[in-house]
């Protein structure tokens, strides 16, 4: 998705004033200028009549000048992606992983080889949430299973549930740019029996039950979605969960324990916490 | 040893809604940082203040990681939510659409005095009382030095 970038020449008292009004217009993000502010906005919410009403509400007071620029999607994260090291995720019981991107060799010492190139998106299992919630997975029987991955970002997650064994996994996001990436990726380890949409968890049919549910997303989304996810999970099924610190570990128990799963696995890694529930 | 610090990014974000669009991805992927590995750490931090503007200050290192701070909201964002203000006034110095009163001024001014060039509490509630005026905010009552 293009961003609009409004760019702001002000009096430095009035920047914070600014930054609060166009935060309501759903402005997302600031920046500090020389001149002023720059602010932004995806390009379909931009509303330029709503821009100049603000900036006319305050000339009174003082003098505010602005010009518009449209900024065009771009992988701003290559930088990143072309020297990432792989990353291994090894368990007690044996069982490991290595993500890697395209440019590195594969290492035959581990049992399943990822290769993610993750551009914009979220999730080669350097963070300490995709590297737990594949900890939990290298210990789960996916066999034969039906999988839903949450909140893909780059698909990694249903991607090692498929070289797992699992029969077929459903991912989404609401992100344009994951759900590109994860079709990619899932290209890339030959993954047919991936289906990638962009939505949310309202666009599953209602009637679809799977074995087991990853959900690496955050504290709030988890609490309001948990008790959607039980009831696409089949008797006996899994719901993996991730995205929150440790500190947030008890409302999430709350809200699992009232929709009747039981807690059968907790990971911690530096402060960030991973359950696995069972229903 | 500590590491040593290549820079300094600053930034203005709502809180659990940071993402890798511009500034985020071009003022961190230009340095080669992992944008959403911060976007992830910032958005997990920042559960409770969804939606808050939120200044934030980040320190990256010439090994390519980073740490970051997150301050207290600009005061107009703290003065509308405390007015719950859809915006401004239309005509501030006319049409007085909000209003908070002192004890939310001292709220405010207590929350921001770290990030005020202030020395009295008494001084940066005058501060936020005057941006309060500019946005069209009526601040009722009068105030505490004035009794």
């Amino acid at each position: 998705m293009n961003y609009t970038e409004l760019q702001l020449t002000l009096d430095p008292d009035f920047a914070d004033i600014l930054t609060a009004e166009l935060a309501e217009l759903g402005f997302e993000s600031f920046t500090e200028t020389d001149e002023g502010i720059n602010a932004y906005i995806p390009e379909p919410d931009f509303d330029a009549e709503a821009v100049a009403e603000v900036v006319a509400r305050y000339s009174g007071q003082t003098a505010i000048g602005y010009v518009v620029n449209s900024l065009e999607k771009t992988n701003w994260n290559a930088e990143w992606e072309q020297n990432y090291q792989p990353i291994e995720v090894v368990t007690e019981g044996g069982m490991s992983a290595r993500v890697r991107a395209s440019f590195h060799a594969p290492d035959g010492a581990f049992t399943y080889d990822l290769v993610i190139n993750p551009k914009m998106s979220f999730g080669t299992g350097h963070h300490e949430t995709t590297h737990m919630m594949m900890q939990h997975q290298l210990g789960l029987d996916h066999v034969g299973k039906a999988i839903l991955d949450v909140g893909s970002g780059t698909g990694i997650l249903a991607i090692l549930g498929l070289k797992l064994g699992a029969a077929n996994a459903l991912a989404f996001d609401i992100e344009e740019w994951a759900v590109e990436n994860a079709i990619e990726n899932a290209s890339l380890n030959d993954c047919q029996q991936m289906r990638v949409f962009q939505g949310t968890i309202a666009g599953v049919d209602a009637a679809e039950q799977f074995d087991i549910i990853l959900a690496n997303i955050n504290r709030n989304v988890l609490l309001a979605e948990i008790p959607t996810y039980v009831r696409h999970l089949k008797p006996g099924g899994q719901l993996l969960v991730s995205g929150f610190y440790e500190t947030d570990s008890p409302d999430i128990q709350q809200t699992a324990g009232a929709v009747g799963l039981t807690k059968v696995g907790y990971l911690t890694r530096n402060q960030w916490a991973s359950v696995v529930y069972q229903k | 040893m500590a590491k040593e610090v290549a820079g300094y990014v600053k930034l203005q974000v709502k809180g659990g809604q940071a993402n890798p669009s511009p500034p985020i991805g071009p003022a961190l992927g230009s340095k080669g940082l992992n944008i959403m590995e911060f976007c992830k750490q910032f958005n997990g931090r920042t559960q409770d203040k969804m939606g808050m503007v939120l200044p934030v200050l980040i320190t990256y290192y010439k090994d390519k990681s980073f740490d970051f701070v997150i301050k207290t909201p600009p005061a107009p964002i703290m003065l509308m939510e405390a007015a719950k203000l859809k915006g401004g006034s239309a005509q501030p110095n006319r049409n007085k659409v909000g209003s908070v009163d002192w004890d939310q001024v001292r709220v405010i001014a207590e929350t921001k005095m770290p990030d005020l060039n202030c020395f009295t509490v008494e001084s940066a509630m005058k501060m936020i009382a005057g941006t309060a005026r500019s946005m069209g905010i009526t601040v009722s009552g009068a105030a505490p030095w004035d009794n």
